[in-house]
């Protein structure tokens, strides 16, 4: 192909994504999977509102909105790792990396002392079907940000900028997920 | 740099006007409204986080892409949220 042929040519519309089109993929379907999970909620909801508005309110909100500006803040700081290693500022994209991790494992810290608490109340997975989903969609949710620390950690390693931008784009869509997640399982009622 | 430090405050912004939200909620709002208060947070969160954190905003077609779906998702969302309250 020469020079011009190749300034000519349309670009897919595939290349206008930035990043890896595999994490595309990937966020689009964990999307599509907690989406259907949060509608599912909603519908069982339709049969019986006024129990899950009352199972609701075993829920701390306070803690899942101080949960949220962790992990925004979280996203914020793997987003600036991968500016930071592009620029070439290779230590200080490391420790971005590390402090976002840090915050996921206050995330988890938060989450797990709110699972405790409930199951401390006898709350589990059949007590309501607002549980089953509160459960569910909560526990997939924390899966997801442990194995975003792992991601994080590894790419801490291995920390060429295309690979920062790769595992900052999976704690993204951790991000992503939790902002649909949280008003609709906490805010609700 | 600037515009993700931009994005960060504006998200944190948007989660105290969810915390807001959660008091219309304790506070026996009315239920359609604090529905759409509360699906347009977060709506509005997952335009910032498309946009400045996963960077689509090099991607202007793919960001009203997902702006769009997501926006029609929420609006799905608040129909189920609803649909007791017309019903009764």
């Amino acid at each position: 192909m020469t020079e011009t042929q190749a300034r000519t040519e349309p670009r897919n519309a595939l290349d206008e994504l930035p990043g890896e089109l595999l994490m595309w993929v990937l966020i689009v379907s964990e999307l599509l999977v907690f989406g259907a999970g949060l509608a599912a909620f909603l519908g069982v909801r339709i049969s019986d509102p006024s129990g899950f508005a009352e199972a609701q309110d075993h829920l701390h909100r306070t803690g899942a909105a101080l949960n949220t500006v962790v992990l925004i803040t979280s996203g914020f700081l793997a987003a600036r790792a991968v500016h930071l290693r592009r620029n070439g500022q290779r230590a200080v994209a490391r420790r971005h990396l590390i402090a976002a991790m840090l915050l996921g494992g206050i995330f988890l810290w938060i989450k797990g002392g709110e699972f405790a608490e409930k199951v401390a109340q006898g709350i589990g997975v059949e007590t309501h079907p607002f549980f089953m989903f509160y459960y569910l969609l909560t526990g997939f949710h924390a899966a997801h940000v442990a194995a975003g620390i792992v991601i994080l950690g590894l790419v801490a390693i291995w920390d060429e900028a295309h690979t920062i931008e790769v595992g900052a784009a999976f704690w993204h869509m951790v991000d992503l997920v939790w902002v649909l997640l949280f008003p609709v399982i906490y805010l609700l009622a | 740099m600037k515009s993700l430090t931009r994005a960060w405050f504006a998200l944190i912004l948007l989660s105290g006007a969810s915390a807001a939200n959660a008091v219309m909620v304790s506070r026996n709002a009315v239920p359609t409204i604090a529905g759409v208060a509360i699906l347009l947070v977060a709506w509005m969160k997952t335009r910032v986080i498309l946009s400045r954190y996963l960077g689509l905003w090099q991607a202007p077609s793919w960001r009203a892409g997902f702006n769009g779906v997501l926006g029609v998702y929420c609006l799905f969302l608040l129909g189920l949220y609803v649909v007791p309250v017309l019903a009764s």
